[in-house]
């Protein structure tokens, strides 16, 4: 008698299968996507045009502070925002042009 | 993944870790060093400077990684967790689990366009939370193996990285792989953690923005850390006063670390010495109990400090509260005068003590000390000899230390792990 042979799965079965075991986690992220999407657009677009502190931005979009350092801190990282000067002890963050 | 068989494996890729590798490969042996986390590199990876010569830490440890990577002796194995180990007569059978990265690491060329990609923003914790990376990510740039990884807890299976990645390196296909190492010889080098920030309520750690623990102050400090300058993180505010709470984590029955963690003053010196540096109009005062300064040059580094303007006071810290601008409020028994006092900082760090790492001792079944830190049963004939015969202790997995001393006690173990190889060795020859 000879064995069965299975197949291994393929990429599609694999790839179905990573959807269905993290489902959960994949809602929960895309409502946190959804808001750190929405956050960001708010932060970068208050400044567009001028630079501001943590507190202006925090204050004008109605976050806590910290919570806009943070991103900021994201922003900048990855390119999106710099540092342009300061305002008394607060330094002043500025959108980068898209080109 | 391949089963290996070595001499030695070391259990733990921070700078002990990885030093006890480098010296048994260099002795010629086969070396399988195991790291949880992405990379390597460990919590020094992560400082500044090292006191008290005031060296780039990266300076030192980027070196040494490369090296551990690159060693024709020594297997890395990171994202890898020990399941369980058996004794077998003849050392150790591991069974190892790799965690899936979902990026081909023969592949990847870290040059970080799926991260710039990736749409979900997560707390760095290399940064300890202050800094933020995307769901996948190269862990930091010094980061070795320099290679993504994709947090898929917090991944929206958008495909954004795999579409972009030109090495056609993302592979939504990996899976969790179980292999087994066979070792002669266990190195632990499991590491610290620190008393946690908010272990003592009174010093609002984790409730006041402005109250940090000094591994932050270390990212701030680093010129890679996340807002790229000293600034506080409840408002991005420069800092103008800056007080350090010694012995907030260690000394203390209440969170029971009755010991003294040995690094606290030093570091706290040091970083007030880069402070000073980096803003050279802020005030700094450390409130300390004593100041213990036991080390080679420490003493002067100390006195440095001193005469650099960094104010030393002898108070115990009661309280810290905020006032309506966020500023820390420290209330202060100054115990050399009898007083009690209040005093406003921009900024307050405690400065916390060292526990050791949970994990590894529970699954190797090694008896702990009185500390909670690996038991030495001969301690001064066999410092780092556990109380498991083949298992040897190096670095802070061993008790509190510095980075000097770590690097001692890697040496340390690499001679008494190739002294017990090389026994074995014979016995197995003669058997």
């Amino acid at each position: 008698m000879s064995e069965a042979k299975t197949n291994p799965p393929s990429r599609g079965e694999l790839l179905k299968q990573l959807r269905e075991e993290h489902a959960s986690s994949v809602e929960r992220t895309q409502v946190l996507f959804r808001e750190q999407r929405s956050l960001q657009q708010s932060i970068c677009q208050m400044i567009r045009e001028t630079p501001k502190t943590v507190p202006e931005i925090a204050a004008a979009i109605g976050k806590p502070s910290h919570e806009v350092l943070w991103f900021l801190a994201g922003l900048r990282k990855y390119g999106i925002v710099v540092e342009a000067g300061m305002c008394g002890d607060y330094p002043l963050y500025q959108k980068v042009e898209e080109k | 993944m391949e089963n290996l068989h070595v001499d030695a494996l070391v259990l733990g890729g921070g700078i002990a870790g990885m030093q006890a590798a480098l010296d048994l490969a260099d002795q010629g042996f086969q070396v399988a060093l195991l790291e949880r986390e992405p990379s390597i590199g460990g919590k020094m990876i992560t400082l500044s400077k090292v006191f008290p010569t005031l060296d780039c830490c990266s300076c030192i440890t980027t070196p040494k990684m490369s090296a551990v990577a690159h060693h024709p002796n020594i297997h890395l194995l990171t994202y890898c967790e020990m399941q369980s180990v058996a004794e077998t007569g003849s050392g150790f059978r591991l069974a190892v689990v790799q965690k899936p990265r979902y990026v081909d690491v023969n592949k990847c060329t870290g040059c970080r366009k799926c991260e710039y990609e990736c749409p979900v923003t997560l707390p760095s914790p290399f940064d300890r939370g202050l800094g933020a990376y995307r769901a996948i990510r190269v862990p930091f740039s010094t980061a070795v193996p320099q290679t993504a990884v994709l947090d898929i807890e917090n991944c929206i299976l958008c495909g954004k990285c795999e579409k972009v990645c030109a090495a056609g390196a993302v592979d939504f296909t990996q899976r969790a792989e179980t292999f087994e190492i066979q070792a002669t010889t266990l190195v632990v080098a499991s590491g610290f953690e620190l008393t946690p920030l908010n272990a003592k309520k009174e010093y609002g750690g984790e409730t006041l923005q402005n109250v940090i623990d000094p591994l932050m102050m270390e990212r701030f400090l680093a010129p890679t850390g996340p807002y790229g300058r000293v600034l506080r993180p409840g408002d991005g505010k420069e800092p103008t006063s800056i007080a350090y709470v010694q012995c907030a984590g260690s000394r203390d029955q209440t969170l029971g670390v009755e010991y003294c963690s040995r690094v606290c003053c030093m570091y706290a010196i040091k970083q007030a010495m880069l402070i000073s540096g980096a803003l050279p109009m802020a005030d700094i005062t450390i409130y300390y109990m004593d100041i213990r300064t036991f080390g080679k040059g420490y003493e002067q580094f100390y006195q440095n400090a001193q005469a650099m303007g960094v104010e030393f006071v002898r108070g115990k810290v009661a309280a810290i509260r905020e006032d309506d601008e966020q500023n820390p409020v420290v209330k202060v028994e100054l115990t050399e005068e009898g007083r009690i006092i209040e005093r406003t900082f921009d900024l307050v760090v405690l400065s916390l003590g060292m526990v050791p790492t949970a994990g590894a001792d529970g699954i190797l079944s090694l008896p702990l000390g009185e500390d909670k830190f690996i038991a030495i049963p001969a301690p001064n004939a066999n410092p780092c000899e556990t109380a498991r015969p083949g298992i040897f202790v190096t670095g802070t997995a061993m008790g509190p230390m510095d980075i000097v001393d770590s690097i001692i006690t890697a040496g340390s173990v690499a001679s008494a792990a190739s002294a017990y190889i090389r026994e074995h060795q014979k016995e197995t020859a003669y058997a």
